[in-house]
């Protein structure tokens, strides 16, 4: 997946001793709000592909910096609207084929600027048609595709899920109706890609992977299933596999012998605060780690320092600071990764 | 992810007015390209023309998926077309599917899919970690599936067997290749009728714990190769009607091997998640790690305790320094001691007390997990 990368890269400020250094929220911010702004470049229109998830990344950093209306909510809601599909999906841009994830992003961002009044004006009964879009991609055997196009993932379950959720058409969201999906076959699912050293693969038989970890975790955190499938053994046995992801330098890898990348700060963090053991962690040199990936005079953040920042690896690791308590930043959803005091609104099993 | 663990040097953005001019030109080459495309698509023109400039647009930019979602309804429509002229073949066309074995139209639909396959290797070799490009393969190989001849079909996903083994030389670690190698695989095993209720087992499931030894031997640090090798066991041994005698030697001899590579490198995280793992499988409590030894239970599971925390002690000697020596004993330990409480001298709690001690001390970025091992083991 490639975004549009740079200016900024990861570095200390001249002079600043790393211990000094903070996180430059203003910089941050700036650096949002100019993404959209670079259409002179080659690679904004190469990443045309991710531009809803783009915005759902910028604008969820926006929110947890403090920051809510630092993009125009006219111009979002505008763009959200304008990659809707007739049968409910989103796409990743206008004219851009629907998909399961952009859908999910595209909720998000609905959620996140209160707009789904404006969806039903331009589609009468339209959260209705985006559970829908959501729910027939689920597979017999409890999987879910992206698209009708069948590749199927982890992901894609777990965009399911938290999809239904903010629109209020899980199962347990609606008693009284028939199940829009099967629960307990997507569940299933999951359980049969949970391995032996207590992490989560990306279909059954693959090898754990901290970005299949955070999503089975999550599926199973928002289909409230979390605590009783684990039981306190999982999650000790699935808490040492992801501690283990700490480097000597504080950063974080995705699975054994692999390199630190700012963003498993995420995918492993809010996964060990699912299972209470984020304290399994060196917290305080996380932190380091995480501002050490900043451009503090360009702002964004990249995946290790030295490295061109992108939106991806800023919200990731802002949400990742949000996790481990740093100040100023604002609460962090750990299963949707949204402001909690949105997220506190949705309707839990 | 292209935005992952690669420092891109190059882009500089004090761009001169020249190099803002070419960036321009390529902006509107690009769209101009993506713009001819959407347009005929959206026109229903899925001729070889159209599909000729989705190459272009992809091989520009194999992530826009919207252009793989074109691509496969072009060939959706040339395979329709190809199947409704079944009656009318070229003679040219129906000499070759004759020498082929195949009738007409299954024959140019098995050319236009390699040709496709072809097609996408530069790519995949450029951009192996694209979901996009092992998907749209994935579908061409399912598109074969459903066309052709069982025979056809087997052949093809043969080819991806060396295909992938190709991509997985030059990354072994790149998860894409081996669910891709699971994949092919299960088809190959479906295809040819062997193995039981398409789970695979049986079929291929020799050479592909082969393919795992090879792998190891060639780099022990594969934590991929090892887990792939733990995945299989339970149909192999199941395949080898492996008795009693049989899994013990199995097991004994996963032991044998994995604690040579523990003494080439005790330091090799990989390699204790193996050891891990066949411990698991002693443990009812590990659902995930299913049983290897028939009958076990309790009695073999001390049994093997036993023997591995005496093997893991030996290996202190030299390696005082590795944590995931101090993480074994202890943890073996205490599995030791909740099975026999009186530990019957083996385990004594001075010295587990002295080893979370060493533990907290080389490791001290863990120390919230260390302090609650401390509570839970009561030490």
């Amino acid at each position: 997946m490639s975004l549009a990368a740079g200016p900024g890269r990861g570095h200390i400020a001249e002079g600043q001793l790393p211990e000094e250094m903070k996180l430059v929220v203003d910089k941050h911010v700036a650096y949002i709000q100019s993404l959209d702004t670079r259409r002179d470049e080659l690679e904004y229109h190469l990443t045309e592909h991710l531009r809803i998830g783009g915005i759902y990344w910028g604008l969820t950093a926006l929110h947890l910096l403090g920051q809510p209306d630092a993009l125009p909510r006219e111009g979002l809601l505008e763009y959200v609207r304008s990659c809707l599909h007739e049968d409910g999906g989103f796409g990743a841009a206008p004219g851009h084929d629907a998909h399961i994830l952009y859908t999910g992003y595209s909720v998000q961002i609905l959620t996140m600027i209160d707009g789904f009044e404006a969806l039903e004006e331009k589609m009468p009964d339209g959260k209705h048609k985006v559970a829908t879009f959501v729910a027939n991609l689920q597979q017999s055997d409890g999987r879910f595709a992206g698209d009708q196009w069948g590749e199927t993932d982890t992901r894609f379950l777990f965009s399911a899920f938290y999809t239904l959720s903010l629109l209020g058409y899980m199962p347990h969201q609606r008693p009284s109706e028939p199940p829009i999906i099967d629960v307990p076959a997507a569940t299933a699912y999951i359980k049969a890609c949970h391995n032996f050293d207590g992490g989560f693969g990306v279909a059954p038989g693959a090898e754990s992977h901290s970005g299949q970890v955070f999503t089975c975790v999550g599926a199973l955190s928002v289909a409230g299933e979390l605590d009783s499938y684990l039981g306190e053994e999982g999650k000790d046995r699935l808490g040492a596999w992801l501690s283990e992801r700490q480097l000597g330098s504080g950063g974080l890898n995705g699975r054994p012998e692999k390199l630190v990348d700012v963003c498993y700060s995420w995918w492993v963090g809010s996964s060990l605060a699912m299972i209470d053991r984020l304290h399994w962690l060196d917290k305080a040199k996380l932190t380091a780690f995480i501002l050490q990936c900043q451009d503090p005079e360009q702002g964004g953040i990249a995946d290790r320092p030295e490295d061109m920042v992108d939106v991806f690896h800023t919200v990731f690791g802002i949400a990742g600071l949000s996790l481990l308590g740093y100040p100023g930043v604002g609460e962090v959803d750990p299963a949707y990764c949204m402001p909690k005091h949105i997220t506190a609104k949705i309707q839990r099993p | 992810m292209g935005s992952h663990g690669i420092p891109r040097v190059g882009a500089t953005f004090d761009k001169s007015e020249q190099a803002r001019d070419k960036e321009w030109k390529q902006i509107a080459q690009y769209q101009a390209l993506e713009k001819d495309v959407v347009g005929r698509v959206n026109a229903k023109d899925y001729s070889d023309a159209t599909f000729q400039l989705t190459s272009q647009l992809l091989t520009q930019n194999p992530e826009y998926y919207t252009i793989w979602n074109y691509r496969r309804l072009i060939l959706q429509d040339v395979f329709a077309r190809e199947l409704a002229a079944a009656d009318h073949p070229s003679e040219q066309g129906a000499a070759a599917a004759d020498k082929a074995g195949l009738p007409p139209a299954q024959h140019e639909i098995l050319l236009l899919i390699k040709e496709d396959l072809q097609f996408l290797i530069p790519l995949l070799k450029q951009y192996p970690k694209c979901y996009w490009i092992w998907n749209h393969r994935s579908w061409l190989l399912g598109a074969a599936t459903k066309h052709l001849l069982a025979r056809g079909a087997v052949e093809l996903w043969q080819g991806e067997l060396g295909l992938v083994s190709k991509m997985l030389g030059l990354d072994s670690r790149n998860f894409h290749g081996w669910g891709y190698r699971r994949e092919v695989v299960q088809a190959i095993e479906r295809l040819s009728g062997g193995g039981d209720e398409g789970k695979g087992s049986g079929g291929l499931v020799e050479p592909e714990f082969a393919y795992t030894t090879k792998m190891i031997q060639s780099n022990l640090s594969n934590f991929s190769a090892w887990h792939y090798r733990s995945q299989l066991m339970p149909a192999l041994l199941s395949s080898r009607n492996a008795d009693t005698a049989a899994r013990q030697a199995f097991l004994d001899a996963e032991f044998e091997l994995i604690t040579k590579a523990l003494y080439t490198d005790p330091y090799d995280q990989s390699l204790w998640f193996y050891h891990q793992y066949l411990m698991a499988t002693l443990n009812p409590s590990n659902a995930q790690a299913p049983p290897i030894l028939d009958p076990c239970g309790a009695a073999e599971h001390l049994q093997y305790l036993d023997q591995e925390i005496e093997s893991v002690r030996e290996m202190l000697d030299g390696a005082e320094d590795c944590k995931y020596i101090y993480q074994a004993l202890l943890e073996y330990s205490g599995r030791y001691l909740e099975l026999a409480p009186e530990g019957e001298g083996k385990v004594t709690v001075t010295e587990l007390k002295e080893w979370l001690r060493e533990l907290r001390k080389i490791d001290p970025l863990r120390d919230g997990r260390w302090r609650d091992l401390e509570g839970k083991m009561k030490l």
